[in-house]
């Protein structure tokens, strides 16, 4: 398994910089954004395998935010962060399709295991899918050529 | 409500629903028995003065009848025709077959000679010239008089009449029986004690009383008797609050004797003494009863006054506590908030010196092989990132009382669940000497609601218990469980400290804490009071100051989950 794919979302950017730094010495090739415009940009311009969002941030909002990246992306994992009051909205954020929240302050390994977590599972999403999809050839060759496009974002 | 301001209450409802009208009815009441007991002893004396006055009446129609007679006779005949005794006594015969009353009869000449006597004694030849009703019957003309013994020694009184017959006078006398005479008078009765008599103006009594006092003795009571002319008077003897009697007497004019009837005060009154002390009874009873009911009447209502009032101040209480409970929830969330952003960025940069020391540690270590300064730093470093933590586990703790926190439910079946719960403490509470009873009712249902909330709430009750239960004997928690109607009841009983009243309002405050300074961060009730409205639940709780404490918790049996509903919306 290859090392995932990150991306940070958190308005508090001395948070960003450190993290990436921690995070790429240990292997996490990581990107930061610090709102959620510029995250939308990121994740349509580069592969990402999991988005640690926070969930209040000026602008568009955390919950927004994970919205979108559900419907533009939905094989991405989304990780909510919360430090504060809105663990509900975090909740509420995993009725949404995130994989999971965690709460402010968290350490950098519990936040590494997180991400090792959603990346297995998107990991596995994806292999189903290519299972499905090379079972679908083997039983109707010839629509691979139909549907290829869609599948390939 | 104090309990001055209850006996106030009480009074002010006594006085103005119950006494004022009361007393309106007394008042009417009292005059009403006042007037009838005026009215009455007027009737009592005018009654007494109608029997004298006819008495009086009577008597005097008696008299006049016995004169009548004499005056007829003495202007029928010539004093020649009576001087003979025969014819004297033929006349005599004639007058007593109409009036026994006549004992005898007589003449006398002017100079007071017994001319001619009828009777039963013989008396004639006498000369009564210096008696003094012959002297008063000269003087006159007409004498009637008190009663005496004369010669013959018996008590009787005497009617003469004068004549003047050319230049001469002669008189003519008639004695009467004056036992035939009392009977008229002593007749009379009236009630028990009532009785009438006559006197003559010396006081001596003129025919028999009743009540003592015989023919021809003083009247022992004759000053007090008030005479006018003509007019009967009524008076009583005796001062206002022991009256002996109540009289009526009035003269008799042509004797000058006095008509007396009298009646003892106690008898005269007795019948209106007796409605009147009925009427006190009555009366006073009345106000026993009523001030008796309007004690009670009263004494009920304050009662229930106080309860609505006591029911009131602890709603506005709840109410305060409450309010004062959602502005620090809110605040609370709000600093959670500012202080988890830092904390998450010192924790990274913390990650990130630890992940340099190691470097810099090669690079001191080939000047110095021993460096003391390194070891402080990776020390203080090390403090920082404990101190980050404990920091984050406040604001936890905050964030649990706002009740931001997530909960996942699950069904539990309370009769496992708290005595698990109670094993957690049970070693620390033997060590206290500290008995834990449960008391589960056998038929809870499970309750659908998250576990780890659910201990928390536990083990924080538990363990305040078990603090106010510090070093007292005999010391006890108490954990009742039971359904009633859809909500499950917990209740958590100690009889430790108690909670003094000005900490009631401030238990459920976070950092609000009892405990000596380090052992407790006042987060436990607010914890708990933060889970059970999260759980749509809600504590109350009573105390009182070194008996006890409970905590009663209402928790829903039917969930309605509000995480989840508000989760949702978004």
């Amino acid at each position: 398994m290859a090392d995932p794919r990150l991306l940070i979302v958190d308005d508090e950017e001395r948070f960003l910089t450190t993290t990436k730094a921690l995070l790429q010495k240990r292997g996490i090739v990581t990107f930061t954004s610090t709102n959620g415009t510029k995250a939308m940009e990121i994740l349509e311009r580069e592969s990402i395998d999991v988005v640690i969002l926070d969930v209040k941030m000026p602008g568009l909002d955390g919950v927004e935010v994970l919205r979108v990246i559900k419907k533009r992306h939905p094989l991405v994992e989304v990780i909510m962060l919360t430090g504060h009051a809105s663990a509900e909205s975090a909740v509420g954020g995993l009725n949404l399709g995130a994989f999971d929240y965690l709460m402010k302050p968290c350490d950098i390994q519990t936040l590494i295991d997180k991400i090792n977590g959603a990346y297995a599972k998107k990991e596995t999403a994806l292999e189903n899918l290519r299972k499905t999809k090379i079972d679908k050839i083997i039983s109707h060759p010839l629509e691979v050529f139909d549907k290829d496009r869609s599948d390939n974002p | 409500m104090g309990n001055n301001d209850f006996r106030q209450t009480r009074k002010t409802i006594l006085v103005r629903v119950l006494l004022l009208p009361f007393i309106i009815i007394l008042i009417v009441f009292g005059i009403l028995v006042y007037n009838f007991a005026t009215y009455s002893s007027k009737q009592v004396r005018s009654e007494l003065e109608r029997v004298a006055m006819d008495h009086r009446t009577l008597i005097l129609q008696f008299l006049a009848e016995k004169v009548a007679d004499l005056t007829f006779i003495s202007s029928s005949y010539s004093i020649d025709e009576l001087k003979s005794t025969t014819s004297l006594t033929e006349i005599f015969r004639r007058l007593q077959s109409v009036s026994v009353a006549f004992f005898d009869l007589g003449v006398f000449d002017e100079k007071g000679n017994h001319l001619a006597y009828a009777g039963p004694y013989d008396l004639a030849g006498r000369n009564y010239a210096q008696t003094e009703w012959f002297k008063a019957v000269q003087e006159k003309g007409l004498y009637i008089s008190d009663v005496f013994l004369g010669y013959r020694n018996i008590p009787h009184f005497v009617v003469a009449v004068s004549r003047n017959q050319g230049d001469h006078s002669w008189y003519l006398r008639a004695t009467i029986d004056t036992f035939a005479f009392n009977d008229l008078v002593e007749n009379i009765r009236i009630g028990s004690t009532g009785e009438a008599y006559l006197v003559n103006r010396k006081g001596i009594l003129q025919s028999r009383r009743r009540s003592g006092g015989r023919l021809m003795e003083p009247d022992p009571d004759f000053d007090t008797y008030q005479i006018e002319k003509e007019k009967i008077n009524s008076f009583t003897t005796g001062n206002y609050f022991d009256r002996q009697y109540l009289y009526a007497a009035g003269e008799l004019r042509s004797t000058g004797w006095i008509m007396v009837v009298r009646q003892a005060a106690n008898d005269a009154y007795a019948p209106l003494r007796f409605s009147v002390m009925v009427s006190i009874i009555i009366i006073i009873g009345g106000v026993i009863v009523v001030i008796i009911m309007g004690y009670i009447q009263a004494t009920r209502m304050v009662n229930s006054l106080n309860f609505a009032d006591m029911e009131k101040q602890q709603m506005k209480t709840q109410l305060v506590i409450a309010g004062k409970l959602a502005e620090v929830g809110e605040m609370s969330t709000g600093l959670a908030h500012e202080i988890n952003n830092p904390l998450q960025v010192m924790k990274s940069e913390i990650t990130m010196i630890k992940d340099i020391i190691p470097d810099i540690e090669k690079i001191v270590r080939a000047h110095d092989p021993d460096p003391e300064n390194l070891r402080l730093l990776t020390d203080s470093v090390e403090q920082i990132g404990i101190q980050i933590d404990r920091c984050g586990n406040i604001t936890q703790g905050l964030l649990k009382f706002a009740r931001k926190t997530d909960s996942s439910r699950q069904p539990i079946e309370m009769q496992e669940f708290i005595p698990e719960v109670v094993r957690m403490v049970e070693q620390r509470a033997y060590l206290e000497n500290i008995r834990i009873i449960q008391e589960l009712d056998p038929d809870i249902p499970p309750l659908m609601t998250d576990s780890n909330q659910l201990q928390q709430v536990f083990l924080n009750l538990l363990n305040n218990a078990i603090h106010a239960l510090k070093g007292r004997m005999p010391a006890e928690i108490r954990i009742q469980c039971s359904k009633k109607g859809d909500d499950l009841i917990i209740k958590v009983m100690d009889n430790g400290c108690g909670i003094s009243p000005e900490d009631m309002e401030k238990i459920y405050l976070p950092f609000f804490t009892t405990k000596p300074v380090g052992q407790g961060t006042g987060l436990g009730l607010s914890t708990v009071y933060g889970i059970v409205n999260g759980l749509g639940g809600e504590i109350t709780v009573e105390s009182e100051i070194n008996n006890g404490t409970m905590f009663l918790i209402r928790l829903p049996l039917v969930t309605q989950d509000r995480t989840t509903e508000e989760g949702g919306k978004i």
